[in-house]
Parts: structure tokens; sequence; C-alpha cells
């Protein structure tokens, strides 16, 4: 358990180097320390309050083993792969403690009804919230069962694990421990009021994690609010007992604190809960959950320890006493520095504040770790010789000194007021920016035997780094960040990039020269793929040859809007490898793994309330043509693993494209980034048929590579697609009937290219071009025969095929239609 | 050979004496102390060398340490600043950390002995001596210029 707290401060010490800094520090803290604890210590009060006997000798070596065998292939597994890994370890915890569930019920089913029996009652409750909350965690690893939101699983999540496992344990725990602690009587009829407020409890928490899961704001309120009630009850002999004895004993003190800021952290939950829709519930307790694992577990845990660590060592009241004192050495700092830090983490201060907070918090913890293993080593551990401890020392400084001498400058340092500047080493440091797809200075010269310093810094608002041909480089870096990178000795030119997909490409790269013999960088290595030969798709493409086995078309098939006014989608940003062209699959960047992505329909005045989740590597956002607001916060970029919500009321009638709003946004739309969002113009006739095409380009190659961007720049697709497949719809023929109305909405997404559209043998009768209507039926005798829209325009158009028979649809624009943009309509009595 | 020659001769000198002096304490005087000394003398003995150890430290070798040390900085032309960049300037920040920590193992080394704790004395003088070995390892590693 020490191991677990020591290793929390250090991940919290590290975060900015490790790749999920969040989710891990959580984790380790929660599922390390505090569930170890938990275990430990629920066994060790049921024993005790159960008048039981110690279980047989392997079940405590085995418990642990397995739980934190399970624990650490959750962190490693969902951190860094493979996802099934940490799938089984959360099976594996879940598993674990559902067996010491059943242990526990098992003994108090069989107990003779020790005074204190109903605490373990509260144990109970505690293990099978941690078994729900285990499998959430596990479906939400899993994403399964697929196409459930994963914020609402989240919300559920977190609550039924912070509420549940951790609030019922130390609720059910506090009856009994607060008054050890004050070293007093437990207040008269705390047994009833444990056992009524657990029954208030238990369902309290069933009722939010069901509200949550089925997204009803207000079921996840009521629950809570029981769960409040149910806690307010169970502190009441806590209030009584205080009252009589008043906190006196820094574990008093470190158990109050934590009970007070438990009583916040609830009350701040309710707030957040019942003032946001359930799918924004996850996104709006962010802020609190720190809070609430350092103000309530973490002070909590920490009192108990200090109160029960020179119990467990024992060894008669002089050696317990003198325990104590070495464990509670500094306490009132420790207490005072955590608590005015606890606040600082939840509240919205200056970065710089809340990074002192978390200083502070950090320092505390670890100078605890560091007492209790004196304690641990000082009651158990044995004598050190004087020589093998003087050595161990010097080689720790030592180690520590070496370490420090060879640290190359890879990690993040705060930025400094630094430009060019020689110093007597013969070293020059230059600074080196990274901002709208750039790498500035673009070009370095220095003389021969120059030991360079970059001082690399960030000042884009999505993250880039800068890799040296050397194959030196820096980490990824987020906006505002510095990294220093230290050449070798200048030998040779050097070229240098940012490995963001796309961004080389698009122009981030930079040259160091040897003074002298420099060369203007667009002379390196950006033109080697480039060719003045124009690859055109027919001589590349085979747009006859079968699609291959299994492959489906996008269902072109618009659907009506749904009934409600308000529209809810959670779309992931993934990469996927999909069949663009007949026996072609191409590695595509997809709003929720099709090309286009999901098509969203409704009326005028409906508010769409999307959560973008970015599964991908690289930075991603959105942008929605059909609502009107400022595109600061809901079209920023977000990094991968976080989401946003963007929520907009649809003001106006018309075909709108949505797409990736991340810089470049050439790439991002030419790799497939795009969607159709189709707001019904008032009174639209109803059809017999409808269907919605997007019209896109399509770029084969490495996706974000030189010779792929070069590709987009020189506005040279290799084909032409109508929803994500080059000639599908050759192969998967859409169908109508004779004489039934067929209305075919069309949004071209480009990047570079409109459309021309066009149904070889029918003419079209209504036409329906951003947002007006062109042509209607019974205005005169004109028909149309194109809709023409530029890139990111959309509309609609209406016929009726006169008799039966195979009716191509095609940009008219003929490079387009002969390289994709070509389908079929079979009509068909 | 110039004047700057004598400096470092200096500097090395004196680091040498001190880490070889160290390690004639505790290799060989020690060890003979304990075989051929009873307990009186032995402690007396063992007090005299370290307050005259302690003296050289005080009196010629941190004086000269610390002087020709910032004397040959400057002559560099190392800087605050200059002492954060990897290469030469964090190794030379990394040998001024760890000697100031074998400076403090040294005084506490002291300290505990004044007042009895032989057994944690004598680890920090053990301390001492190993980071002693160590700074001369990263003076090795400066690079040469």
């Amino acid at each position: 358990m020490l191991a677990w707290l020591a290793l929390a401060a250090l991940a919290t010490l590290t975060h900015d180097h490790l790749p999920a800094p969040r989710w891990l520090l959580i984790h380790v803290f929660l599922l390390g320390a505090v569930t170890n604890a938990i275990v430990t210590w629920t066994e060790h009060f049921a024993i005790a309050l159960l008048r039981r006997g110690e279980p047989s000798p392997w079940v405590r070596p085995v418990r642990l083993a397995a739980l934190n065998t399970g624990v650490a292939a959750v962190l490693y597994g969902a951190t860094y792969g493979p996802v099934r890994l940490g799938i089984a370890g959360a099976a594996l915890v879940v598993g674990v403690i559902g067996w010491h569930v059943a242990i526990l019920v098992s003994w108090s089913r069989r107990a003779l009804g020790g005074r204190f029996a109903h605490v373990v009652a509260w144990y109970i409750g505690a293990g099978a919230a941690l078994v729900t909350g285990g499998t959430l965690g596990g479906l939400m690893l899993a994403a399964w069962p697929p196409g459930t939101s994963s914020t609402r699983l989240q919300a559920a999540h977190v609550h039924v694990n912070l509420l549940g496992w951790v609030g019922l344990a130390v609720l059910g725990t506090l009856f009994t421990l607060w008054p050890t602690v004050l070293r007093t009587q437990v207040a008269e009829g705390s047994g009833v009021i444990a056992r009524r407020s657990l029954r208030l409890a238990v369902p309290g928490l069933a009722v939010t994690v069901g509200g949550f899961l089925g997204g009803a704001r207000w079921v996840a309120v009521a629950g809570l609010l029981l769960y409040a009630a149910a806690a307010a009850l169970a502190l009441v002999p806590f209030l009584r007992t205080a009252r009589r004895r008043p906190p006196h004993t820094p574990a008093a003190w470190m158990l109050a604190a934590g009970t007070a800021w438990f009583v916040v952290a609830v009350l701040a939950d309710l707030s957040v809960v019942a003032t946001r829709p359930a799918d924004q519930v996850a996104h709006g307790i962010e802020p609190l959950v720190p809070f609430t694992l350092v103000g309530f577990a973490g002070q909590t845990l920490l009192g108990a320890l200090t109160f029960l660590l020179p119990v467990v060592l024992g060894g008669g009241p002089a050696a317990l006493k003198r325990n104590a004192a070495l464990l509670e050495r500094g306490w009132i700092i420790r207490l005072a520095v955590v608590n005015v830090a606890v606040p600082l983490i939840a509240l919205p201060v200056p970065g710089r504040v809340s990074l002192i907070a978390w200083g502070f918090v950090v320092a505390a913890l670890a100078a605890f770790v560091l007492l209790a293993a004196v304690t641990v080593g000082r009651a158990r551990g044995p004598r050190v010789s004087p020589t093998v401890g003087g050595v161990a020392v010097g080689l720790l400084a030592t180690a520590v000194a070496v370490a420090l001498a060879l640290s190359d400058g890879r990690g993040v340092t705060p930025a400094a007021k630094l430009a060019v500047q020689d110093n007597g080493a013969g070293v020059r440091t230059v600074e080196v920016t990274l901002a709208n797809m750039r790498i500035m200075p673009g070009t370095i010269e220095a003389a021969p035997g120059t030991r360079l310093v970059l001082r690399v810094t960030n000042r884009d608002a999505q993250q880039h780094d800068l890799r040296l041909a050397t194959g030196q480089r820096t980490p990824m870096l987020g906006a505002g960040q510095t990294a220093t990178l230290e050449l070798p000795p200048l030998a040779g030119p050097i070229d240098g990039w940012c490995t963001v997909p796309g961004h080389r490409a698009a122009g981030m790269t930079m040259r160091i020269d040897v003074k002298g013999t420099g060369r203007a960088p667009e002379s390196g290595m950006d033109h080697s793929g480039r060719t003045d030969h124009m690859a055109t798709a027919p001589g590349v493409l085979n747009l006859a040859a079968p699609m291959s086995p299994g492959w489906r078309p996008y269902d072109a098939t618009l659907r009506p809007a749904s009934g409600g006014t308000e529209h809810r989608m959670e779309i992931h940003a993934v990469r996927k490898d999909i069949e663009v062209a007949p026996g072609v699959r191409q590695r595509m960047w997809t709003f929720g793994g099709t090309v286009p992505g999901p098509v969203l329909r409704g009326k005028v005045g409906d508010v769409f309330t999307i959560t973008l989740v970015n599964d991908d590597t690289m930075g991603h956002g959105i942008d929605f043509h059909a609502g009107s607001l400022a595109p600061d916060v809901p079209m920023r970029t977000i990094r991968p693993g976080e989401h946003l919500t963007y929520r907009f009321r649809a003001e106006h009638a018309g075909a709108w494209l949505y797409h990736c709003s991340t810089m470049p946004m050439l790439q991002h739309i030419a790799n497939g980034m795009y969607g159709a969002v189709i707001i019904d113009p008032p009174n639209l006739a109803p059809v017999d048929r409808e269907y919605v095409l997007v019209q896109g380009e399509l770029y084969l190659g490495q996706p974000g590579g030189t010779e792929q961007v070069s590709k987009m720049r020189d506005g040279r697709p290799d084909a032409w697609m109508f929803n994500g497949t080059a000639a599908g719809y050759d192969h998967a023929p859409m169908t109508a009937r004779p004489g039934e109305r067929v209305r075919v909405w069309v949004v071209a997404a480009g990047p570079a290219s409109g459309t021309a559209f066009h149904i070889v043998g029918a003419q079209f009768d209504t036409v329906y071009k951003e947002g007006a209507y062109l042509l209607r039926p019974g205005q005169g005798d004109g028909a149309s025969q194109v809709l023409d829209l530029a890139a990111a325009q959309g509309g609609f158009v209406e016929t009726a095929f006169p008799e039966p028979g195979h009716y191509p649809f095609v940009d008219h624009d003929m490079r387009h239609g002969e390289a994709g943009a070509h389908g079929i309509f079979e009509v068909t009595r | 050979m110039t004047w700057w020659s004598v400096i470092r001769f200096l500097h090395v000198t004196s680091a040498a004496l001190w880490v070889g002096g160290q390690l004639t304490v505790s290799l060989v005087v020690l060890p003979l102390a304990r075989r051929l000394l009873d307990t009186g003398q032995r402690a007396r003995v063992l007090r005299e060398v370290g307050r005259r150890f302690g003296m050289f430290t005080g009196a010629f070798f941190l004086p000269v340490q610390v002087s020709t040390g910032i004397a040959m900085a400057v002559h560099k032309g190392v800087t605050w600043e200059s002492l954060t960049y990897p290469g030469y300037g964090r190794t030379l920040s990394a040998k001024l950390l760890l000697f100031v920590l074998v400076m403090v193992a040294a005084t506490v080394h002291g300290w505990a002995n004044g007042r009895g704790m032989a057994v944690f004395a004598r680890s920090m003088a053990i301390a001492a001596l190993v980071g002693s070995v160590g700074i001369v390892l990263l003076a090795t590693a400066l690079p040469v210029t």
C-alpha cells in the first residue's frame, strides 16, 4: 500500500511525461493505494467486529497477488495497450472483490451478531459497488456494447466507485473507527442509524447509476439526493461523538477534514449533476475527481494509517507511543498545507497556483510515505551496517548527480527568454518556434563543429514536436511547452520536421546547414517525392473491377428526422481502413469509422448536441456549417483521448457540410473527415424515396505523407467518390420504381472540387440549392439537368423515373464522372 | 604552461589529497588502529585524526577548491544560465551538487562524532568518501576544452 502511495506521488511528479496523465494518476491512487487499503482494512475490521478467526493462511497472499496483478494489468493495458490486457485486469479486480464480498457475506450470515455487525453490511455494499463500477470500467475499455455513450458510462463509473466503493467503506468504518480514534465510547443508537442509512444509501446509488446509464438526469439527481440523505444520517453519530469529545489527535483531525471534504464533494456533485444533461456530467465532474481523491480519500486514508499503523506494528505501549510520535511529526503543517491546497485543485485558479497546490499535496504525501517507511523500517527492518549504509547513500547521491549530468534535455523544461546565444564552450542556443504549420527559423546556419542547442517551443494551439534526421526528437509538445535538443558537433546538414501526421507535408520542416555550404530548404527532401507527371485515376484504378467480398456500400437512404426537437449524438474521430475503390483499401481519417461520417437530420429550430470523442492519435475538431456560433471554443482542436461537446440550433434549412476543423484542413477533409447535416425546409413534401450523396475526393498513399499532400495541393485526386467509395454505387446500385418521386440530397465535401450532379436519362422538376428553391413543379414548363455545387455547398433535386432501366448518376464534370463520381439508379417495377 | 595550468594543478592536487586522505584513513589507519591499539588509545588517535583532517578540509582544501574552481569557471565563460544546458553545463552543475552533498555529509559526520553517534557518523564518512569518488568521475566526464 505504501508502495502504491509512493507511486502515486511519483506519477504526479512525472505526469507530463506519461501518455495518459490524469487517468493513470487517478487509477494508480484509487486502484492501487485505496483499493488495497479498503480490502485489507475491511477484512481486518470484519474479523474484529464479527469475532471471526483468521482466514486460511493462503487466502491473503493469493488475494493480494491477484488484486495487484489485476490492478497492474489495468494500468498497463489501458495506458500502453493491448487494451485486452486492461479488460482482463478489470475482470480480475472485479473477481477478487467479488470473492472478498462473498466471504464477508458468508461471515455475516453465520455471525453470532457482534455488537458492530452492521458495519460489515456497509463493507458488503461497498464491495458490490466496486463490482459494478469495475464492470462499467471494463465495458468502457472494451467500448462495449457498441453504441453506448461512453460519457454516461463514465459518469456512472465515477459515481459508483467514488461514492460507493470508497464512500460506503469509509462511512461504514467511521461508525467504529471515529470513536476509537477519539478514544471514547461509540455513540448511543449508532447501530440503528447505521442500518437505516445503509438501507437508503444503496438504493440511492443504484438509482443514480441507473439514471446515468439511461441518460435521465433527474433520476440520477433523485438517487444522489437519497444517497446524500443517507450520508447525512450516517454522519449523525459522527457529529454527536465529536461534540462529546472534540478531535484532539492528528489522526482525528485528518479524518474530520476528510469527512468534511466528502460532504462538500457530495454537495458539489449534486449541483453539477442537477445543472447539466446526463451526457455532460462526466465532463462536468472532472475537476471534482482530483478534489475528492485528495481531500476525502487521501486524507481519510492517511488519517486512518496514522492511527492504525502504530497499532498494527505493536511492540508494547512504549513502542506504540514512539512510532505514533514519529508518524505524527509535522502533522499540523501537513494538515494545513493539504487543506489549503484541496480547494485550489478544484477551483479555476491560474495554472501556476494549481501547480503549487499540487506541489504541496505531493510534498505532504511524500512526507507521510517517508515517515511511514521509517516507522515500519525501525519497527521491522533489519539493522544495516554503517559501511553498507554509507556506501548506499554515497552511491545514491552519485547516481542522482550522474543522471543529472547525462540528462539530454528531452525533459520538458519551463520556457525561458533566450535568443540565439554563443558561449565559451562553442555551444550555440537557438530558439525554435512551432506555430501555424511552420517551424521558425526554417534554416539555421552554423559553423562546422558548433554544438547546437535547440530550445523548441510550441506556440500553437495544437500539439507538435520536432524530429531531426539524426533521430533526436523532442517529446510531443502541448501548447506553450518547451523542450531542449542538444546536438552533437555539427558535421553536415540536418533536416528536421514535425512528426504529427500531415504536418511535415504541410510545411513544418526545417534545416540546419553548415556555414558556407548552405542550401535553401526548398531544395531539400521536401520536393523529392514530387513529379510533374499527371497521375490520373483511370490509369491507376480499375473502377470496373469487382469490390472485395464482404464490402457493403455506405447506406445512402436518408431516414426521416426523428420526432423530437433535440438530437444527441456521440461521434468518435478514428482512423480506419476503408475500401475506397474496387479492391483498393486506404487508411482514412473518419468521423465514426465511415466516410462520410454519420448523417444528421432535423427540422428548423432543432437543437443538436454532439459529443466529439477523439480516439485517434492526433488532434481533431469539428465544424458544423448547420449552426451559427463563435468558433473559438466548440471548433477547437482536441487532443487524443479528449472530448468536446458541440451544441447548435439549426436556425436555417439546407444541406449542410460538417468537417474536421483542425489544420491543415485540406488534409483532414481530403482524408475523409466530413459529413452532412440535413435540415428540412418547412413544409417539405413527403416523397417515395430519399437518398443522400456526399461527394469527396480520394487521395491514395500514406495519409499526411509528402506525396499524398502534394497531390492535394495540386488538386490531383486519384479519384472522386460518392459516399466514400469511387464507383461504389456502380457495384451496389440505388433502387427506385418507375413513377416514384425520388429526392436526392447532394453535398460537395471537396476539399477542392464541387460537383455538377446529373442523373442520365432523368430531368429534375425540383431543385433546391443553398437554402432556396431554384425550381419547383408548376412554375412554368422548365426543368433542370444539373445541380451545381461549389466545394462545401449542398442541396437536393427531385425527379421521377419514367420507366424501368439503369440510370447512371454522375458528376457531369467528366474528369470527375469518369474517375469515380459515378453510380447507378436501378429502376425496376 | 600558463598561470591557468597552475590553478588547474592546485584544483586537481587538492582534490586528490582530499579523496586520497579519506581513503587512507578509512582503508589504512582505521583497520590498523582497531587491530593494534587498545580502546582508550584508539578513541584518542581516531579523534585526533578526524580533527586534523577536518582542519585540513576547512583551512586548505575548501578555500583552494572553491577559489580555483570559480576562477576556472569564470575564465572558461561559464554563466549561471549555461549551467542548465545539457552537456558541459549540466555535468558541471551535477558535480557542484554532488560536492555540496559530500560537504554536508562530511559536516554531519563531524557533528555526529562529537555527539557520540559513532555508527551514524561512520556511515556519513563512508557516504562522503563514495560521493567524492563520484565527483572525480564527473570531473573526468567534463568535456575537455
